[in-house]
């Protein structure tokens, strides 16, 4: 127990020469308690209950065990959803990403001077960036109806949250010389912004759709499930028929496209740097 | 003008022509999509409905919002939501140790570190989503359900983090605790730990605040947490709940996000 | 003609940059200011095309107070003033031509300056001034491959190519070796006898000014202690500027 003392309080050390040294108490002594006490916390708050995750954790493998083989005859109905769900991702992230760019020029520091302007902004996005994409499906669902169109805005509007914050902090990393070189040939604040600030963010610009692409395609999976067009909905009717092997048909599909998606985004993006 | 100049203007590389190219191709595919986005027009129901949910947010029903004591009311959901992605991402980013371990090329052999990421490429696909629907058949609904998934979901996207760090090891540091005389153990304790300590714990917080929205998404599904209260109100037509549950949601993402960029500065630069 | 008539700024926090400078530039000059950094070099040169603003005095080129420009007659005042600057200030990561190009961009339409529809006109132009400078051959090179003279070199064509009145040099061989900073500085001095362009360049080293400017301003502490041509600077007039003695090594601006 002497260690735990003095891990609590250390003591002073006397030195050789006879200096005296206090040293400082781990911040661990801090860390360690209150990291036990969440974790207590959240069990109980979370209805942990271990017993019967032994009991029937097994169940989760039983499923991947019927998944596979997947049932490969269910291919062809597996793909006009999927097609679907890729559509929804292709066109919603170039949609919030286009919407992005103005908007993130107009929160960069080194474009608008307007401190009013520029916080009002990000104010703006950050609220908005707070939603997960499915709180946006659900209520475009409700407002336009189930269906893809709901997803692709859904879509859209999570990317544009995103992209906006993203590229406003790159903006601002810019190099602003060739900025004031053009400004001062006497061109227009947004000429010299669209000549001598773009290029150099195209490349991260364009790193950055890929990025969202991918994130998006997994969402758009989701979107399905609240209705809002995809392979969702498709994936949580197999899971209530526990009809596994289809549900891992469509699985394999997805993680197929994410892959070959992902592979391809990589690719570009290596080219690009 | 003069012979060389006019050479050299015919000398320029055709970039336009890729450049189209590309834009094209956009275009052509986007044209090729557009048909399965179906535009039903606004559901006569459609505006009203928007502008309710607006009115909801302005109007949140307050009683909601701040009663403390109910396991109903938003703030417990919130704590609820919280404590399940907290629980979750401990849960996944502990598994996600040995499994980053065993991906990185500077500790295990070629073989290993090649099925190793695969798998965890693999766990990383799946969306949490997936991962939810799958545990509600095994533990039922409820926060619970949400904790296991958010923990097998965060496995992969810690785990491949992980492995970037492991790979970047200063093998210097290690190398020092040898010449000193150190064994295994400690070195791992003096020269790979605290190297990686750091980046773990940052990336576990980037982790948990992504996880703190997909506790939300979760929710929709009945893995607890305030994403069902959100649906049921949603589809209740309860606005002025309906209000006081998102103003809950952005209170507590902004927080956290607040939070997490804190402590991750701290991690990162010492202050 | 370039006309300072007691110019002051005072910065916020009473920083007095400029305390009522005056002095007349004709057309076709070619003057450098020398002085201490901070002495109000900058200040001074980018005042001149309004990229600074000033707090009193009268500041007239061409007959034109600059200081009542706003908006449009601003900009369209701008397009008769090229400026170089020390960092070269090139869009690193396109070509060179690309970035003569950007000359042209503030008389474009809005549209075409966005798409990048330069005419073939524009082009050649491009290429001529390119050519002026003696880097025709590197026209389809990207910017950042090129070294550090030869891309003063592209920003002094993407000056040319404005056709302007009056070049503005901020420190312009700051960045370059001795050798390089030569080269550069023959181009000014082509150019202003030529083309009959006003040079106005701020300069560090001392022996780089005297050999090429033909008149040398110098400035300390907001104020100008030197007015001359060039072959009339002494020791004195040297300590008189800096504050103190310039040792050998400072007036060749080896280090």
């Amino acid at each position: 127990m002497a260690w735990f003392k003095e891990w609590l309080n250390p003591s002073l050390l006397v030195l050789s020469n006879g200096k005296i040294v206090q040293p400082k108490r781990s911040p661990s002594v801090i860390i360690v308690p209150t990291l036990i006490f969440l974790v207590l916390a959240s069990a109980v708050i979370t209805e942990v209950d271990l017993w019967v995750l032994l009991k029937r954790g097994y169940q989760f493998f039983v499923i991947i065990g019927r998944m596979i083989p997947p049932d490969w005859a269910y291919t062809s109905t597996v793909l006009k959803p999927l097609i679907a769900t890729i559509m929804i991702s292709i066109i919603g992230t170039l949609l919030g990403a286009f919407l992005s760019l103005p908007l993130a020029f107009l929160s960069a520091e080194n474009i608008i001077k307007n401190k009013w302007i520029l916080n009002i902004n990000r104010g703006f996005f950050s609220i908005f960036r707070t939603l997960p994409v499915l709180v946006y499906a659900l209520i475009f669902r409700f407002v336009f109806g189930p269906g893809a169109f709901a997803g692709t805005l859904a879509i859209a509007l999570f990317t544009w949250t995103i992209m906006t914050k993203m590229m406003y902090e790159l903006i601002e990393t810019v190099d602003m010389g060739p900025f004031e070189a053009i400004e001062s040939s006497g061109a227009t604040r947004l000429r010299a912004f669209w000549t001598a600030v773009i290029p150099q963010i195209l490349g991260q610009y364009i790193s950055m759709i890929l990025y969202n692409f991918e994130m998006n395609v997994r969402s758009a999976a989701i979107l399905g499930y609240v209705g809002a067009g995809g392979i969702g909905m498709l994936m949580n009717e197999k899971l209530a028929l526990r009809e596994y092997d289809r549900l891992g048909l469509i699985l394999l599909f997805l993680l197929l496209t994410v892959y070959a998606i992902e592979s391809t985004s990589r690719l570009i993006r290596e080219r690009l740097n | 003008m003069s012979e060389k100049i006019l050479l050299k203007y015919k000398q320029a590389p055709k970039t336009w022509i890729l450049n189209w190219a590309i834009v094209l191709s956009l275009i052509f595919v986007v044209y090729l999509s557009l048909p399965y986005i179906e535009y039903n027009g606004i559901f006569e129901q459609g505006s009203k409905i928007a502008l309710n949910i607006v009115k909801g947010i302005f109007k949140p029903n307050l009683a909601l919002l701040v009663d403390f004591s109910s396991k109903d009311a938003v703030p417990y959901l919130m704590l609820e939501t919280v404590a399940i992605a907290f629980l979750g991402t401990l849960f996944g980013a502990i598994l996600a140790i040995p499994l980053a371990f065993l991906a990185s090329r500077n500790i295990v052999s070629k073989p290993v570190t090649h099925s190793t990421t695969f798998l965890i490429a693999m766990i990383r696909t799946l969306p949490a989503f997936v991962y939810g629907l799958m545990f509600i058949r095994v533990t039922g609904p409820g926060p619970f359900t949400g904790v296991l998934t958010l923990g097998v979901s965060s496995i992969g996207m810690i785990a491949k983090l992980y492995v970037e760090f492991i790979e970047d090891l200063d093998k210097g540091i290690i190398e020092a605790l040898d010449a000193s005389g150190c064994n295994t153990i400690q070195k791992i304790r003096y020269g790979v730990i605290p190297q990686l300590m750091g980046n773990f714990v940052s990336t576990t917080l980037y982790r948990f605040e992504i996880n703190v929205k997909n506790a939300t998404i979760l929710g929709l599904i009945g893995a607890g947490g305030i994403g069902g209260p959100i649906m049921f109100a949603l589809g209740g037509y309860r606005w002025n709940d309906l209000g006081a549950l998102l103003i809950g949601l952005v209170v507590i993402v902004l927080l956290i996000e607040a939070m997490s960029v804190r402590l991750r500065k701290k991690l990162a630069t010492g202050q | 003609m370039i006309q300072f008539i007691n110019v002051k700024k005072t910065y916020p926090g009473n920083v007095h940059a400029l305390k009522g400078v005056s002095f007349t530039i004709e057309p076709g000059d070619f003057v450098a200011i020398i002085g201490l950094s901070g002495a109000g070099k900058s200040t001074l040169l980018r005042s001149i095309n309004q990229m600074h603003t000033i707090t009193e005095g009268q500041l007239l080129v061409n007959g034109l107070d600059v200081t009542q420009l706003r908006g449009k007659d601003l900009r369209h005042f701008r397009r008769n003033i090229g400026m170089v600057f020390q960092s070269f200030n090139l869009v690193k990561r396109t070509t060179v031509i690309k970035n003569v190009l950007a000359a042209r961009v503030a008389d474009m339409p809005l549209w075409k300056s966005l798409l990048g529809l330069y005419t073939k006109d524009d082009k050649i132009k491009a290429l001529e001034a390119l050519d002026q400078v003696g880097i025709l051959e590197k026209a389809y090179v990207r910017a950042d491959q090129l070294s550090g003279g030869q891309q003063q070199r592209v920003a002094l064509a993407r000056c040319l190519a404005q056709n302007p009145q009056i070049i503005l040099a901020d420190e312009p061989v700051a960045s370059l070796d001795p050798l390089t900073s030569q080269t550069v500085m023959e181009d000014f001095v082509r150019i202003n006898q030529s083309l009959g362009i006003t040079v106005i360049a701020n300069m560090h080293h001392v022996d780089i000014a005297t050999k090429y400017a033909k008149r040398i301003i110098g400035i300390k502490a907001g104020e100008i202690v030197f007015d001359g041509p060039s072959s009339s600077l002494t020791h004195d007039d040297l300590t008189k500027v800096y504050g103190r003695e310039l040792s050998k090594d400072e007036i060749k601006g080896d280090a």
